[in-house]
């Protein structure tokens, strides 16, 4: 390399370290790079070639952006290859002469005819010819090319199109489709530069001729940051690295030009301005399948008749008809975002930029309390939700409506395992939850099936949602931190107490699974009871379980391996078990010195009672006690949800529990949960949750007091529910496909006085009648039930014995046969 | 130089690499293993259904260390990871034809 051009080098370097700017180090190396291929063009090709070569720049070489240490890409134009000896021994010698001068050089050799094919297993060749740029050579040859490459672009337009979405998607897929990465390859990374290369790829497919859109040069400060970035990382490792490991976001915090005080400040500016790179890609990249198939836009048209009263659906996109409406209404916000849950239909680039205009208005609204989390529980359980989420974090809705959730915005969390930012790793959380409805995975199965089981995916969707915001604060425990800070958000969206509850004590308790899975012997009897302890009902081990395979698959993306898979299976079962062990061993026993009514009602019921019911619904059954001791029988019903509730307080005997479940299925009731405990005085609470399929309750007011009323009779043994029955409603048998084919499980041991009995079977109306009444006819005694429904799937626990003792085993084979009989359809 | 391959209980990990580190051996591989001894595994109950667990996550470290320091890695490690249960795990010891350091071509026990 001659001194001047080292020295014109060097010059840009340190303009570049003391100002960032990159545009001096591309135009110096460019000079350098021209001259260096010019001088052994004349001297090696040019008379190699006597029938005439041209020497094209084309990629970056060809852009005029040439990093420190990019490859140079060039061309070589000739319609006779290097075929004879002179033509390879110059070709050699060129190609020798400039990796002498400490170049790292690509090239390819092609006649015009090629350059004017369409190469789909080189589809790269096609697309760097459109960074073309006469180096030197023959012009005749270079002629040819310019005209006749502008007419095989306009005639492989869409083809070259389609293949440049299809390298796109391969290359966003390989990194998982997000910008957020902890080290981002800001190249390659979705935001990187190579989807700014994809905007202007397209750019100059859609129309040559055309000026650059209005859009693009909003994008210029971004590209030259990302430009400096990869300047930088050039020097700093003396090769093509484009890695922005955490020593290099380190180092550049360093330097004079970069205006941010740590890393996680380089990096937020670094997110801001892949986020700018990356929308202005699937905005090009959807405006370029704009002249699009008949079929295509057949689809379009019809979707486009999901617009309504506020929103129109215009090719896919979705546009606001009234433009002030957000700030005007910012509940319509809301509404949007349920829009695009529904029908994953995504607001077009106005509508955002409409969103990110009305931002202010929409956080002032929602600082004020107000009945949100309606809105969002129903977000939360459209077929689209994730869409719907997505678009509230790119807006700023979700900093908007949650301003506790800008404190983890870009947020970076060092540590060996997680490779996303804070508020990424949060919805990929949420993502991987969803994700299990559709999981083929047997591995995962179970966890699918755990999913299907909960009642409340939102507030466990919420829960989620909040479990990390902490991290925003270093100073303090993560997870307590995240429940002060959702305490806040719940207040503010009015969740109601109960679900609160549930909420906080998921992002309370969410590392603990975890904990339990690397740090506990499992084989222990001390680790099943202190999980049971720590996590009180069955319930919330489902949610929890659930949360932590979410939390951890959501790490990187190979975190949830099949070793964690079956650790947090075997924690999950060692707490089951434990708690279901429970519900007979571990009662209530107040202070001796306690007389109060409360403490005597309580008193033998299980434990799981009070973790399981608030003070008022505690306060609302001892009501129903003492109404009871007048007329030997309380019962409330209520409806909550689509689902009717009913209490019942009375004094137990033998055969109650299948009499009240025999006499809601005359009714034609069809029983989802049930509840059965007594307590030390012989006082029973049942609480059955069941659905009206017929809708008789609804459509026949009087019923309900008829059902009330027949409850309190059978109850008090005034009815023979037997003769209910015979009147019972015919059901049709499920298809054969979908029958469940029962399993019951003994087990002597959970218990110190009695037998569990574990059931699964196919749910029908009257199931639980048919098996209460097969116990109460094996002379069994139910001392305590768990039931519930999944699907089609019911899913029961009792507590039997009978005269007062476990069951033997020949008494067990007995009922296990009748108990299989009784499920048989 | 001898290769010590150690087979622990997965919550013992965070003590015996304290023990390690204790007595001055830093390096390290961890692995998530699964796997069973003479018992066979077990079976789990759940939901009325059994099913056979022959395969329960374990962890594997493994370790190059001076010999003349083997006997005293073995020793920490068995204090460290020893419940006296079943499950407890095994160590394995192979002879090391040589260590090298990529980064500087270093090697023998001074690689290590």
């Amino acid at each position: 390399m001659n001194t001047q051009f080292a020295a014109e080098l060097e010059a840009a370097r340190e303009e570049f370290f003391r100002t960032g700017d990159s545009n001096a180090v591309f135009a110096a190396r460019s000079r350098f790079v021209d001259d260096a291929v010019l001088d052994a063009y004349t001297e090696f090709l040019a008379p190699a070639f006597p029938d005439g070569i041209a020497v094209l720049a084309v990629g970056g070489y060809g852009r005029m952006e040439l990093f420190p240490h990019s490859d140079i890409d060039i061309l070589l134009l000739t319609e006779k290859g290097p075929h004879s000896r002179d033509a390879k021994e110059g070709l050699s010698c060129f190609l020798k002469a400039i990796w002498d001068s400490g170049l790292r050089l690509s090239h390819s050799v092609h006649s015009v005819q090629e350059c004017v094919e369409l190469h789909e297993q080189n589809i790269e060749l096609n697309i760097s010819l459109l960074d073309e740029r006469f180096l030197c050579g023959t012009h005749a040859e270079y002629a040819r090319l310019q005209e006749r490459l502008p007419k095989f672009i306009a005639a492989e337009r869409q083809t070259l199109i389609k293949q440049l979405e299809r390298l796109t998607n391969t290359r966003h897929g390989k990194y998982h489709g997000t910008i957020h990465h902890l080290e981002p390859n800001i190249k390659e990374t979705p935001g990187g530069l190579r989807d700014f290369h994809l905007v202007w790829w397209l750019t100059k497919l859609a129309d040559p001729h055309r000026a650059a859109p209005a859009w693009l040069e909003g994008l210029s400060d971004a590209k030259s940051f990302v430009h400096s970035l990869r300047c930088f990382l050039h020097y700093q490792t003396g090769r093509d690295n484009n890695l922005l490991s955490f020593d290099a976001q380190e180092s550049l915090v360093e330097l004079p030009f970069i205006d941010a005080s740590d890393a996680a400040g380089l990096m937020r500016q670094y997110y801001r301005a892949a986020r700018a790179i990356f929308r202005a890609a699937t905005r090009a990249a959807e405006e370029s399948t704009g002249k699009s198939s008949s079929m295509l836009q057949s689809f379009r048209d019809w979707r486009s008749r999901l617009s309504n009263s506020e929103f129109t659906v215009s090719r896919d996109q979705i546009l606001l008809k009234t433009p002030n409406l957000l700030e005007q209404d910012p509940e319509a916000a809301l509404r949007l975002v349920r829009f695009v849950a529904r029908h994953g239909i995504t607001p077009g680039a106005d509508t955002e930029r409409r969103i990110e205009a009305a931002l202010p208005a929409i956080a002032a609204y929602y600082s004020e309390p107000r009945p949100l989390w309606n809105y969002l529980q129903e977000i939360f359980q459209m077929p689209l939700a994730m869409q719907g989420i997505r678009i509230m974090h790119e807006t700023g809705l979700m900093g908007a409506v949650f301003p506790e959730w800008r404190e983890i915005e870009c947020l970076v969390h060092r540590d060996f395992y997680h490779c996303y930012t804070v508020d990424e790793h949060t919805l990929i959380t949420i993502e991987n939850l969803l994700a299990l409805r559709e999981n083929k995975n047997r591995s995962v199965q179970r966890f699918q099936e755990l999913l299907q089981e909960v009642d409340q995916v939102p507030i466990l969707m919420f829960a989620l949602l909040f479990h990390d915001t902490g991290k925003g604060n270093a100073d303090v425990s993560h997870a307590q931190e995240s429940v002060l800070i959702a305490n806040h958000a719940m207040e503010r969206i009015m969740m109601p107490e109960e679900q609160r509850e549930t909420a906080r004590f998921l992002i309370d308790q969410h590392l603990i699974l975890s904990s339990f899975m690397n740090s506990r012997d499992l084989d222990d009897p001390s680790t099943a009871s202190f999980l049971a302890e720590r996590v009180g009902t069955i319930e919330r081990l489902k949610y929890l379980t659930l949360l932590t395979f979410s939390d951890i698959s959501a790490v990187n993306p190979s975190a949830m391996t099949p070793w964690r898979i079956e650790q947090l299976w075997r924690v999950y079962i060692l707490g089951h078990a434990e708690l279901t062990r429970e519900l007979d061993t571990d009662r209530i026993v107040p202070d001796p010195a306690d007389h109060a009514p409360r403490s005597e009602f309580l008193e033998g019921f299980p434990k799981r009672y009070l973790r399981t019911h608030s003070h008022e619904e505690i306060e609302s059954h001892l009501l129903l006690e003492r109404r009871s001791r007048a007329a030997g029988v309380a019962l409330d019903i209520v409806k909550e949800n689509g689902v009717y509730r009913l209490t019942l307080v009375s004094t137990d005997r033998a055969g109650l529990f299948a009499s009240i479940a025999g006499a809601l299925s005359s009714f034609g009731m069809n029983i989802l949960k049930a509840e059965a405990f007594a307590n030390r005085r012989g006082e029973i609470l049942d609480t059955f949750n069941f659905s009206d399929p017929g809708r008789t309750l609804e459509l026949n007011p009087p019923e309900l007091e008829r059902l009330r009323v027949t409850l309190e009779r059978v109850t008090l043994g005034k009815i023979d529910v037997k003769k209910l029955l015979l009147s019972r409603p015919k059901t049709s048998a499920p298809s054969r496909g979908s029958v469940i084919k029962p399993t019951v499980r003994f087990d002597s041991e959970a218990s110190a006085s009695a037998t569990l009995v574990e059931l699964i079977a196919q749910d029908r109306p009257g199931l639980l009648y048919d098996l209460a009444s097969a116990f109460s006819s094996s002379e069994c005694n139910i001392e305590v039930v768990l039931i519930d429904t999944e699907a089609h799937k019911a899913l029961d626990v009792f507590y039997i014995t009978s005269k007062g003792q476990k069951l033997t085993l020949e008494q067990q084979a007995k009922l296990e046969q009748r108990l299989i009989q009784v499920c048989g359809v | 130089m001898k290769k010590i391959e150690a087979v622990i209980q997965p919550f013992k990990l965070e003590e015996v690499k304290e023990a390690l580190k204790n007595i001055g051996i830093d390096g390290m591989t961890v692995i998530e293993v699964r796997g069973h001894g003479r018992q066979k595994g077990h079976k789990e109950v759940y939901r009325g259904q059994e099913y056979q667990v022959d395969l329960l996550p374990k962890v594997k470290l493994e370790m190059v260390v001076p010999s003349s320091r083997a006997d005293e890695v073995v020793k920490t490690l068995v204090t460290a990871a020893r419940t006296g249960k079943i499950g407890d795990g095994k160590i394995f010891i192979t002879e090391i034809a040589e260590a090298i350091r990529i980064r500087n071509d270093e090697r023998g026990e001074t690689a290590l």
